[in-house]
């Protein structure tokens, strides 16, 4: 019967190349969660444009309803930072004002999360974009 | 909302036709719970929205799933309510007219299958809204143009089905359809005009096949459910030629149809222009506490200073000349001289040709804009279109625009009306615009709506298109030989539909098992 010989844990470098090691591995875990949640800022952002850019974009009747309610500065949606998910989801399924409901046929809860992910996203994932609410096509 | 079953259908029976429903499209598409029920109400209504509940609804994606839903409706008699996209605003949105019905809602049937440019048409199904193929044709460089209502949120199909129409010289869009696709309300299928053939080189082309033609038939009814419908497009034309003035005074509608009726009917006009009080271009800027917080109707002092301040007339016409360019210059001199023998007011003149930027082109570009009016009373806007239609002469617009505004007056609404002037007659459209939450002024409205349906078939003025309301009204204003049209209906609706499964109650058509329901 073989036993396997013990081997002492190297030294410090070792240790530090190991916990360098752990490090890296995180990173990648978060790099790939960035690329995630990146993709799916983006899926929101398009389906945002196709669903609510009837109204929302620049010119549109919710961005002219909400500039009379809330101020030009808080009428695009697109560049609201004081938005929470619930809300969205909220104000979409029942409606608010003049705009009506929207029904999960139309706008199935898998595609309002994107919506809603996308409009709540964090500051670093918002660009300049000084084109926000004007590019696309509803 | 709670769940309001549909009349003979026992909660069991309800449950297993969800489950049956849930078998064909999956679980996902059948949609009952209360937060449901109320994405399908009429949002906008004026108090009554608790008349039209639906109890679930469905959302097939194929033309097989939709003859198997038909069929389990028979199997369980649960009745259907067919939306396109459910954006029927101000005639009752999705919200089915008797309460208990199922919405067979069709939006996710979207595809846009065919776009011919050489003859002038596409074939589309219920769920492609104005923006869907718009975008297509832009983004595909299509040289052919739709005829977009004031609210594009909507369907094609489904606009076209309620005989909404657009501004264009296509402008009628129930007139374009030609050959449509229809599941029976046995679940059968067939195709209209020439598409009744089954290798038929000419569906799109010409409307009418052999023997009777059905294509109207299943506009404003319940006879069956469109899955598919051919549409005529109009080819870009060289130019336009937009001529946009303002009249000051209120009678002044008057020598305008007088004038410009005669010239829709030679075709010097090919399009439909509107006539509209101004208060449609205020409502859609401004609210009216900015002007008035009296209660009533809008006094005319009040209405006049607003004019004055926005520079408007009482009136504005905007129409517009489609065609080669000296066409359109030769036919604008004779509406300009028209004008003249009336008026000293500036015409303003807006000129495109092809390859100008889209917008200013009069080929109308999808919006939502028009749904501004409904913030003018503030709080939860909501409003309701009164619309019948008229001989396109002086004698008639002048008799009913005087009529309806006194009534507006007395019942206490803010008048808000336009002429819309095709070949022959014209549809008046008369808006009535509300807070939802002014439970005074929404009982108002109806009042109103009652009155002047009453008022207008009096003069013998009916509806072209009513909210789900007032559809047994209307529907019982067309009484020649006591109400033959209505027996006639309903004796197609019972053979075609024996279970009454079928929207039960659209346009006042009742299946025989349903008729106590009628209002």
């Amino acid at each position: 019967m073989s036993e396997k010989p013990y081997v002492p844990l190297p030294g410090c470098i070792t240790r530090l190349a190991l916990a360098a090691a752990v490090i890296v591995s995180l990173a990648g875990v978060a790099a790939r969660a960035g690329e995630d949640s990146a993709q799916k800022i983006e899926e929101g952002k398009k389906l945002f444009h196709a669903r609510c850019g009837y109204c929302h974009l620049v010119g549109g009747t919710g961005t002219i309803m909400l500039a009379r309610r809330l101020g030009k500065d808080r009428s695009l949606l697109e560049e609201r930072t004081d938005l929470n998910a619930d809300y969205i989801k909220k104000i979409t399924r029942v409606g608010i004002n003049g705009m009506p409901p929207h029904n999960r046929i139309e706008l199935p809860d898998s595609e309002l999360d994107s919506i809603a992910i996308y409009l709540t996203r964090p500051a670093s994932a918002r660009t300049t974009d000084a084109d926000a609410g004007k590019g696309g096509t509803p | 909302m709670k769940l309001v079953l549909p009349p003979r259908v026992n909660e069991k029976s309800f449950q297993k036709a969800l489950d049956a429903f849930a078998g064909v499209v999956g679980k996902q598409w059948v949609l009952a719970t209360d937060e449901d029920r109320d994405t399908f109400m009429d949002y906008y209504a004026a108090g009554d929205a608790d008349q039209h509940v639906p109890s679930a609804a469905i959302g097939p994606q194929s033309v097989e799933e939709v003859q198997a839903l038909v069929r389990i409706a028979n199997e369980y008699k649960v009745p259907l309510w067919p939306i396109s996209r459910g954006k029927n605003l101000g005639y009752g949105a999705a919200a089915p007219c008797m309460s208990g019905t199922v919405v067979l809602d069709l939006g996710r049937m979207n595809r846009i299958l065919d776009v011919n440019e050489r003859f002038g048409y596409c074939l589309i199904e219920p769920g492609v809204g104005f923006f869907d193929l718009f975008n297509y044709l832009q983004q595909d460089k299509i040289r052919l143009w739709m005829s977009i209502p004031a609210n594009a949120w909507g369907s094609v199909v489904g606009n076209a089905l309620e005989r909404g129409y657009g501004y264009t010289p296509y402008g009628e869009n129930t007139r374009n359809i030609c050959g449509m696709e229809i599941v029976l309300p046995n679940g059968d299928l067939v195709r209209t005009g020439n598409g009744a053939m089954a290798n038929s080189a000419s569906w799109h082309l010409f409307k009418y096949g052999f023997g009777p033609s059905w294509d109207q038939l299943f506009c404003q009814s319940n006879f069956g459910i469109c899955t598919k419908m051919g549409m005529w497009l109009m080819p870009e034309p060289e130019a336009t030629l937009g001529l946009n003035i303002q009249l000051p005074n209120p009678d002044d509608v008057g020598w305008a149809v007088d004038e410009l009726a005669p010239l829709r009917m030679r075709g010097v006009i090919e399009q439909s222009p509107s006539i509209g009080n101004s208060l449609r271009f205020v409502a859609s800027r401004t609210q009216r506490s900015e002007w008035y917080t009296g209660d009533g109707a809008l006094p005319d002092d009040v209405l006049m200073d607003i004019l004055r301040k926005n520079n408007l007339g009482w009136w504005t016409i905007n129409l517009r000349l489609y065609g080669y360019d000296e066409v359109n210059e030769a036919h604008a001199r004779i509406v300009k001289e028209a004008f003249a023998r009336h008026t000293k007011q500036e015409i303003e003149v807006v000129k495109w040709r092809c390859g100008d930027p889209i917008e200013n082109s009069g080929a109308g570009v999808p919006a939502t804009n028009a749904l501004q009016i409904i913030n003018w009373r503030g709080g939860r806007g909501g409003h309701l279109g009164f619309s019948p239609v008229l001989p396109a002469s002086s004698e008639h617009v002048l008799r009913q625009f005087h009529s309806t505004k006194k009534r507006y007056e007395e019942i206490g609404v803010d008048y808000y009306g336009s002429f819309t002037l095709f070949e022959r007659y014209t549809t008046n459209v008369n808006m009535m615009v509300y807070d939802r939450d002014d439970t005074a002024l929404t009982a108002r409205v109806r009042a109103l709506f009652k009155v002047l349906v009453a008022d207008a078939a009096k003069q013998g003025y009916s509806e072209y298109r009513t909210h789900l309301s007032y559809m047994d009204d209307v529907a019982l204003t067309f009484d020649f030989n006591s109400h033959a049209l209505l027996r006639l209906n309903e004796t197609l609706k019972d053979a075609l539909d024996p279970n009454g499964i079928l929207a039960p109650g659209k346009q006042g058509i009742w299946p025989r098992a349903l008729r106590t329901e009628r209002a």
